[in-house]
């Protein structure tokens, strides 16, 4: 469990600009390039003695150095992990709780060959509160991680939530990333291929409703020879969200063979929803293939032709993918912990049946509060 | 091999016609050149000199004042410290006056033209043509039967001179680019010369495209052409761009700006060749508001310019109006191109197809960038942006930054980008069907611009056709 | 004769820029098995679209009864709720729902399906196990990913699932091999028995039709119903192929 340093009524507070600045920028009048928090100034505790070995320093995270900086402060302390090749292990969880201003700060060293599972799951609110999870992850020779982010705070709350991978030569690493409310939200995150034939997959999914606010910034940098970055972001906007996307695939020279792509499709139900989105290919290699696809409106018509014959409308059809947003959650949370802070989001967002009925469908039950 | 005798053959031909076609340059001797760099005299001169109503020096002072103050963005964009501007100069007028017929165009002018193939255009495609050497238009003409519908081209100057024709210019210009927009939109609405005024009254669809021509001569110098187009409803033009300069090892500077104005159920087709020498900085702003049932269509080669800031603008405010771009650009060596466009659907049921093309090589720098905005009000708007990069080589970079804005519901937006090489497999095949490497290669990357060849006129995509074969062939030597 | 479940009175359809099927009258009986026949771009998927109110298609003449419903005017949900069914050639991939949302969606919908989620959760299994389909498949996403035959065993679950009064199952056989024909065969054969529905068989392929019991053969040719016989008339179909239908509507054309 974290420890914190901040508090909901903390009266000052710390302007932190350049949140998700995407590594290729544009227009500044477009208001895409980065994102400004106020969050709690943390207040000096004394020595700190559980700070991460240096070597976690280097790690890129998407969110920006001077939010890094300031997780790191606000942790209070720090969580070390190492995973070697052979020993069994439990996933490593962690749990942020949102409304106590949790503010955690881990690092994962998986070493040459190992396997490790990662959960962070933030979850809860409060009014004013402020909550962060800071992770970093290296990966070495052909270890195989496999990292499950989630987001499921209440409406009132304030949440950053960076990840930062390292990946050496063969590692591969899986990630899904879910983004299931708050009330501004930054999620950065950073994949570094730098090993030959290193691999990364992201299924990114969020679903932003009422006047929530969601910023990302996902930043995929291909290194290596050989690397391999395939993204999937699907997406739900309702009511009045607000939500920034930006994807940046960096093939970098010497990334001889690279393959790097990125499809986004958003499902917009709201009438006052802004959907801002960025993706970016940049490319200073011959040898290489980069993708991106987007599709941003109401689901496409072959979709809803099949799903018609299956006897669903447009309005049921969108809210089988909401539902279908926390099945999948609930089915990939791995840990009963996080499983049940999803539920309790599904029954904050969808009502508390059709929770209770994601629950039993998937053969859990569901914890009261 | 019989090859390497054709290959050396070819490539002394390459050079000679590379040299021949763009970079010529005609002396300056008996100009009039005003001092390098800007200051309010220098303005003044330039607005005197074109004995212009008030209104307009008064806003070229605006301007000025606004450009000292405005800065560049630090945050993305390529660099353009190698422009001083206190070594450019801002007005380089040849001493002559504006004619209607090539006879009476100055000899080294006219020649310049000529070889360019565009008297010769003009006598077999065009409705009408102007073209403007360094500062000012030498030539404007235009066929009598398009006159006679009550077409009008002439210059801005002479259009500001016309009492019918000043209150027209007065409402329209400066109304689209604002001159805050950015830095050298300021600057150019300080020192503006030249460029076109086209108006093609209610119901008038033009049986040829007009044509203007952009010549910049002078070294160190700086062209700054207007062009402001009034499409009335009904109407129908297919305006085409073309713009060349020597090379000169100082930079030379091309901040031109267009407005386009399409009203309701008319169709403007903009077309530009732009083949500037690789020491200019091509900083233009093009910009369209399109009314409603009306049809903006945009296609544009770039392939000169040491520094490109390009994207031409669309701003589709009628109800199912639509615009379509159609865009290639090819950077080769020392070349760090930035171009692509903006669409902003503010109507409903209005929609946008923005299909680009970039060819990277040499170590040219390539930046696809564009933004597509969905207004609230923009019902069932649709968009689709399509961009395929090629990488000729290592040393070279291509980089796609778009943006997109929806803040509609009911609109849906599309897109997709690839980056790529030409794959080995095709040039083996076309090789082993008797073309060499080179040529194997330029056959592929002409295919890869076909959807822009395709809609340009014939001797355009012909032009344009040579241009990427010079690019291609100019890399064996 | 049974009652009559679907009739199709006079049916002209098409893509908004191309009429595809012309005057087309057909009946089906409920629990009759009918099959229909014809070569490649013939009609025969359009129809199963048209039937089930695919909007890709409008209906510019005729009508369309089931259940003595006129269900001409209604959207492809509405009629799926009054009972029919479309099996798709090629079923459409929805990334970012799992295949338990979808199923558990479609089941809550209909009143007559309507059950705890611990009922349901053992229906599905037991479906699952008759089809022989992995239960990790339920949490994977809705056909994304998976192969044809995989494709196939998951329209033929969502068959035995809903139970529909008209089940039409378009090239159902295409592209199978051995043991996912065997699989797919078993539930059509499930469907008949258990649910006792008509059947629409549209397929150019008569190996799947040997272990049914077929009550009607309907030939289309170029878009019109040029024939309608017995379960013989599909060996005659088997041997002898489709030259004598086109042969007989170019005439027909001519005259």
């Amino acid at each position: 469990m974290a420890n914190t340093i901040i508090t909901a009524d903390q009266t000052d507070t710390t302007a932190l600009g350049h949140i998700n600045v995407p590594p290729a920028q544009t227009w500044n009048y477009l208001r895409i390039n980065d994102i400004a928090f106020d969050v709690p100034t943390p207040h000096f505790v004394g020595d700190v003695y559980a700070r991460l070995p240096q070597l976690f320093d280097k790690v890129e995270c998407g969110i920006g150095e001077d939010a890094v900086t300031w997780m790191a402060h606000a942790a209070g302390d720090a969580r070390y992990v190492e995973v070697r090749a052979g020993e069994p292990h439990d996933p490593i969880v962690i749990d942020v709780d949102a409304a106590g201003c949790d503010v955690s700060d881990t690092g994962v060293l998986v070493r040459s060959g190992a396997q490790a599972t990662i959960v962070a799951c933030s979850h809860g609110g409060a009014a004013g509160a402020t909550s962060a999870s800071l992770l970093r992850v290296i990966a070495e020779r052909e270890a195989q991680v496999t990292i499950i982010e989630l987001v499921a705070c209440n409406e009132d709350q304030q949440h950053l939530d960076a990840v930062g991978i390292e990946a050496a030569e063969d590692a591969h690493i899986e990630m899904r990333q879910y983004a299931l409310g708050g009330g501004k939200v930054a999620l950065g995150l950073c994949c570094n291929l730098a090993g030959n034939a290193s691999r990364f997959s992201l299924d990114s999914r969020y679903l932003a409703s009422g006047t929530d606010v969601l910023d990302v910034n996902h930043v995929i940098r291909q290194r290596g020879r050989n690397t391999r970055a395939d993204i999937v972001t699907t997406g739900i906007l309702a009511d009045s969200a607000r939500k920034t996307m930006r994807e940046t695939i960096d093939l970098i020279h010497g990334a001889k063979f690279a393959e790097g792509s990125e499809i986004e499709t958003v499902l917009v139900t709201g009438d006052d929803v802004v959907n801002k989105t960025l993706p970016v290919i940049l490319c200073d290699e011959e040898d290489v293939a980069g993708n991106h696809g987007a599709s941003i409106g109401a689901i496409s018509p072959e979709q809803l032709g099949f799903l018609g014959s299956r006897g669903l409308g447009e309005e049921e059809a969108e809210r089988l993918f909401a539902r279908a947003l926390f099945d999948d959650a609930v089915i990939h949370a791995v840990d009963d912990d996080v499983r049940q802070a999803v539920l309790a989001r599904a029954a904050a967002v969808l009502g508390a049946d059709v929770a209770r009925d994601i629950a039993e469908v998937l053969g859990y039950d569901i914890r009261e509060a | 091999m019989a090859d390497a005798t054709e290959t050396s053959r070819k490539r002394s031909q390459v050079e000679d016609v590379n040299r021949s076609l763009y970079d010529f340059k005609m002396s300056e001797e008996g100009y009039e050149r005003y001092a390098d760099g800007l200051s309010t005299d220098i303005v003044r001169a330039i607005s005197e000199k074109k004995d212009e109503p008030e209104w307009m020096l008064e806003l070229r002072l605006k301007a000025l004042a606004a450009y000292e103050e405005m800065e560049m963005p630090a945050n993305w964009g390529p660099s353009i410290e190698m422009l001083d501007l206190n070594h450019i100069s801002a007005y380089v007028s040849p001493k002559t006056k504006q004619a209607n017929s090539w006879d009476d165009v100055p000899e080294d002018i006219k020649n310049t033209f000529e070889r360019l193939g565009i008297p010769e255009a003009e006598r077999e495609s065009l409705a009408g043509v102007g073209a403007q050497y360094d500062s000012e238009i030498v030539y404007h003409n235009m066929r009598e039967e398009v006159a006679d519908q009550g077409v009008i081209y002439t210059t801005i100057e002479d259009a500001l001179h016309d009492p019918e024709l000043e209150p027209i210019v007065h409402e329209y210009f400066g109304t689209l680019i604002p001159m805050r927009d950015h830095k050298f939109a300021a600057l150019h609405y300080a020192v503006w010369s030249g460029g076109s005024f086209v108006y093609v009254p209610e119901g008038v669809t033009l049986p040829y495209p007009l044509q203007s021509y952009f010549r910049l001569n002078a070294q160190g110098a700086g062209q700054f052409e207007h062009t402001l187009i009034i499409v009335e409803p009904g109407a129908d033009l297919h305006f085409i761009e073309g713009c060349s300069a020597p090379k000169y090892y100082e930079a030379n500077l091309h901040a031109g700006a267009v407005e386009l104005f399409v009203k309701d159920h008319a169709k403007l087709r903009y077309s530009t060749i732009e083949n500037w020498s690789k020491n200019m900085f091509n900083l233009n702003t093009k910009r369209a508001t399109v009314g409603a049932d009306s049809i903006m269509e945009w296609v544009s080669g770039s392939f000169g310019s040491h520094v490109s800031y390009l994207y031409p603008t669309t701003f589709l405010q009628g109800a199912r109006s639509s615009c379509e771009f159609t865009g290639i650009t090819f950077a080769g060596a020392t070349q760090d191109l930035d171009t692509g466009c903006k669409v902003i659907l503010n109507g409903p049921d209005t929609t946008a197809s923005v299909d680009t093309k970039s060819i990277s090589k040499d170590g040219g720098i390539n930046t696809f960038r564009s933004s597509i905005v969905v207004g609230r009000r923009a019902d069932r708007a649709r968009a689709t942006v399509s961009c395929a990069s090629l990488m000729l080589d290592d040393i070279s970079r291509s980089d796609t930054i778009p943006a997109m804005d929806v803040r509609n519901g009911s609109a849906s937006v599309g897109h997709e980008a690839t980056i790529g090489r030409i794959s080995d497999d095709t040039i083996l095949y076309l090789m082993s069907r008797g073309c060499s490497e080179g040529e194997a290669r330029t056959m592929v990357v002409n295919g890869f611009a076909d959807p822009v060849s395709k809609e340009l006129p014939m001797e355009y995509a012909i032009e344009m056709n040579n241009l990427i074969k010079l690019e291609m062939e100019g890399a064996i030597g | 004769m049974s009652d009559q479940l679907l009739t199709i009175n006079g049916l002209s359809a098409g893509t908004e820029d191309k009429p595809i099927l012309h005057n087309i009258s057909l009946g089906i009986g409920a629990g009759e098995t009918h099959v229909l026949m014809g070569p490649n771009g013939a009609g025969k998927s359009t129809l199963g679209h048209v039937i089930m109110g695919d909007p890709l298609y409008q209906v510019s003449e005729g009508s369309i009864t089931f259940d003595g419903t006129d269900i001409t005017e209604l959207g492809p949900d509405k009629r799926s709720l009054a009972g029919i069914f479309l099996s798709y050639q090629a079923p459409v991939e929805v990334p970012g729902v799992p295949l338990y949302s979808f199923l558990r969606t479609i089941c809550q919908m209909r009143p007559e399906l309507k059950t705890t989620a611990r009922k349901f959760r053992e229906r599905v299994g037991k479906i699952a196990d008759q089809l022989e389909i992995d239960q990790n498949f339920l949490t994977r996403e809705l056909n994304v990913g998976f192969s044809g035959g995989e494709k196939k065993k998951i329209e033929m679950m969502q068959l035995l699932l809903l139970r529909p009064k008209l089940a039409i199952l378009d090239e159902t056989d295409s592209g199978l091999d051995v043991d996912a024909l065997s699989i797919v065969s078993r539930g059509i054969e499930a469907y008949r028995k258990e649910c006792d529905g008509a059947l629409l068989m549209i397929t150019h392929n008569t190996r799947i039709l040997e272990r049914l019991t077929v009550d009607c053969t309907h030939v289309m040719v170029h878009g019109n119903l040029v024939a309608d016989g017995p379960a013989s008339l599909i060996d005659d179909i088997d041997a002898h192929g489709f030259a004598r239908f086109e042969e007989a509507l170019a005439q027909k054309a001519e005259a």
